[in-house]
């Protein structure tokens, strides 16, 4: 067991931009780190990387304090469990499971005692004499699991393991891996592109986008503080309401104008946040749980139109539009031109009873302590580091 | 009281919709059968021939008619027909053993392995298929004469060899690119080195395409004449197609002891095909369905 270091650590292929750029980051002993972001981030570089299977252009990387940048894949003493599994075909399930201890040299006593204790822990007992073609995926994804932690490495790697599985599966080998991992106590990163298994499964979660590391923490912190907007709206299904506006810091009060329709928030904001001068674009985030519907009249709303809803089971996602919401002034066929072009901007989460239909005009309030603020040009957050 | 009704059987249902046509898969298959059994005349009737005519004695033969084993004793007494099935089969198995001892681990390199130009080695290797060997035969002889390899068996299993292993290597290049990645890289980081993997995980699951090349280069290096008789000298190591050839270039050919001899060089083959069969198609077929 040991701790994993990125230093700086970045992968330029042939003749194109760095696939990984500058990655720092320090992976704790037994921790379960998550690296997450879309397709071509470099998550799946950086995993490769820290196997052995792609060299690295510069920076230093570390397992257990030593070095290993010129260290084949071997000798690095790590696990890796792949998207598509890679189970070797023509072996039963007990050799491929073992075929790292013979490879290793173990006794044939020893692997058949370790290979025993990892089906035991995988439930694979019954299966041990199957080829990996007779598995199902589940199975399958099983017996790549017990090829890693057979050998008791220094690390476990796992490449989307479980982006092949349907979603009942999925749910199943989530508690599975994170299951096994608490027992073993072994460091993992796991590469996904599925924002749930992220916050579900990791001890802290490593955002990626471009190549560079966006944000590194714990899930909830990662929710509750998005670095910027791209963690704002990669975290979180649906994703954070990203709504450009104007600012007007006052003097008991900070006012958010989003055309002619003005909001406005405590004043906390104020020491909260490196708020910029009156009338500056900024953009507020907002999560959908925090878009509330009240009744008409109330103050401090915004009016908007439901353009659609989605009907979820325990909840209802209905997409608004805030602009032109109470434009009454249009004739009745630019009316439903726009019945038909309006974009939705705000979408919000309601109970699994609440009665909306499309057409309908709501008030909607902000969640006044769950406001998020971002630069609009560089989409950093405005919250101050210490608060 | 309710009553649960059961839905209607769905295939039942689609059964008593189409009613089988009786007529139009039979005949098909008839037609089908027909044209299979014309093929097959074609096919087996050159052995058929030969069979029944090493069974002749050579005025039998020429009459048309009778039996005897006269074609046999015949043939082994004008050429040692073991000792050229042996020289055959060493010459032969060699050869095969060399083509793929170079044509998989060069299959793997330009399948699997990124280095710089490996295109344009692999587009070289590979149009070498295309050189005929008879347009070399003459620098081939000289180099093979230069290195004092004309006698034996050695100087043939190179030529053969070099002839055959642009073509293997093509085909396990090929084969090789429909092995995923990451079974390799599964290997590697399990403990493996390139040749670990190349052995104890792509060649156990390469065999269609290993059976494929030891088929095809089998039958092609048994019936080749050309090269035994050239690199081959020493009279007691010739292959039997050079046998048959001094047997019927003789001053009085006996045609039923001739095809005794063809039956002969032709059975080797033919086994060798019909044990590998059932993998060439496989491993003829390869990268269709990608």
């Amino acid at each position: 067991m040991a701790e994993i270091d990125f230093d700086s650590v970045t992968k330029v292929f042939a003749g194109g931009k760095p696939a990984v750029d500058e990655l720092s980051l320090h992976i704790n002993d037994g921790e379960f780190m998550v690296l997450v972001g879309p397709s071509g981030c470099g998550k799946t570089t950086a995993l490769r990387m820290l196997a052995g299977l792609e060299e690295i252009t510069s920076g230093t990387l570390k397992i257990g304090g030593s070095v290993v940048n010129n260290t084949l894949p071997k000798d690095r003493d790590v696990a890796m469990v792949f998207q598509n599994y890679a189970l070797y075909p023509h072996m039963s399930v007990a050799k491929n499971i073992g075929f790292a201890l013979k490879i290793r040299g173990d006794s044939k006593s020893e692997i058949k005692r370790k290979v025993d204790e990892a089906a035991a822990i995988l439930r694979l007992e019954d299966y041990l004499d199957r080829r990996p073609k007779a598995l199902s995926g589940g199975q399958r994804q099983r017996v790549a699991m017990g090829r890693a932690i057979v050998r008791s490495p220094q690390a476990f790697l796992m490449d989307e393991p479980l982006s092949n599985l349907d979603a009942k599966l999925r749910v199943e080998m989530r508690l599975e891996i994170a299951r096994i991992q608490r027992l073993l106590n072994v460091a993992t990163v796991y590469v996904t592109h599925d924002q749930v298994e992220a916050m579900t499964m990791g001890d802290r979660v490593a955002v990626m986008k471009d190549g560079k590391l966006q944000q590194v923490d714990t899930p909830q912190d990662l929710y509750d503080r998005p670095a910027n907007e791209f963690v704002a709206g990669f975290m979180g299904s649906p994703p954070m309401n990203l709504l450009p506006c104007q600012i007007h810091p006052g003097a008991d009060r900070v006012e958010v104008h989003f055309g002619e329709q003005v909001v406005e928030l405590p004043l906390s904001y104020v020491d909260s946040h490196d708020l910029p001068p009156a009338g500056a674009d900024v953009v507020l985030g907002v999560r959908p749980e925090d878009v509330l519907i009240t009744d008409a009249g109330v103050a401090n709303t915004i009016k908007t139109r439901v353009e659609r809803s989605e009907a979820l089971g325990s909840e209802i996602l209905v997409h608004l539009s805030h602009a032109d919401a109470l434009d009454t002034s249009l004739s009745a066929g630019e009316r439903l031109r726009l019945d038909f072009s309006r974009r939705a901007t705000l979408i919000a989460k309601l109970g699994p009873r609440t009665k909306v239909t499309v057409g309908d005009v709501l008030s909607v309030q902000i969640s006044p302590e769950h406001a998020h603020f971002f630069d609009a040009q560089s989409g950093e957050t405005l919250r101050k580091k210490s608060s | 009281m309710t009553t649960l009704q059961t839905p209607p059987n769905e295939t039942e249902r689609v059964d008593t919709m189409t009613p089988p046509s009786p007529r139009r898969p039979k005949v098909g298959r008839w037609i089908l059968f027909g044209v299979m059994v014309v093929i097959a005349v074609v096919m087996l009737y050159p052995f058929w021939v030969m069979i029944a005519t090493s069974l002749q004695s050579a005025t039998q033969f020429l009459s048309g008619g009778g039996f005897s084993w006269l074609s046999w004793s015949t043939l082994t007494s004008v050429i040692p027909v073991g000792q050229e099935v042996l020289s055959s089969t060493i010459v032969c198995s060699a050869s095969i053993a060399l083509i793929l001892a170079v044509g998989l681990p060069a299959g793997f390199a330009f399948s699997k392995l990124r280095y710089r130009a490996s295109g344009m080695v692999f587009l070289i290797m590979v149009s070498a298929m295309m050189v005929p060997l008879q347009a070399i035969l003459m620098p081939e002889y000289v180099n093979v004469t230069k290195l004092g390899l004309t006698g034996g068996y050695l100087g043939a299993i190179l030529v053969y060899a070099a002839l055959g292993t642009p073509f293997s290597i093509f085909l396990f290049s090929t084969y090789f690119r429909g092995v995923p990645d990451e079974l390799i890289e599964a290997g590697i980081v399990d403990g493996l080195g390139y040749f670990g993997a190349l052995w104890r995980l792509v060649v156990p699951i390469a065999i269609p395409a290993i059976a494929t090349v030891t088929v095809l280069q089998f039958i092609q290096i048994w019936d080749d004449l050309l090269v035994g008789l050239l690199f081959i000298q020493n009279t007691n190591e010739r292959p039997i197609t050079v046998g048959l050839a001094i047997l019927a270039a003789g001053r009085t050919t006996s045609i039923p002891a001739l095809m005794a001899g063809s039956l002969i060089s032709a059975l080797p083959a033919m086994i060798v095909y019909l044990i590998f069969q059932r993998y060439l198609v496989k491993g003829l077929t390869m990268g269709i369905d990608r």
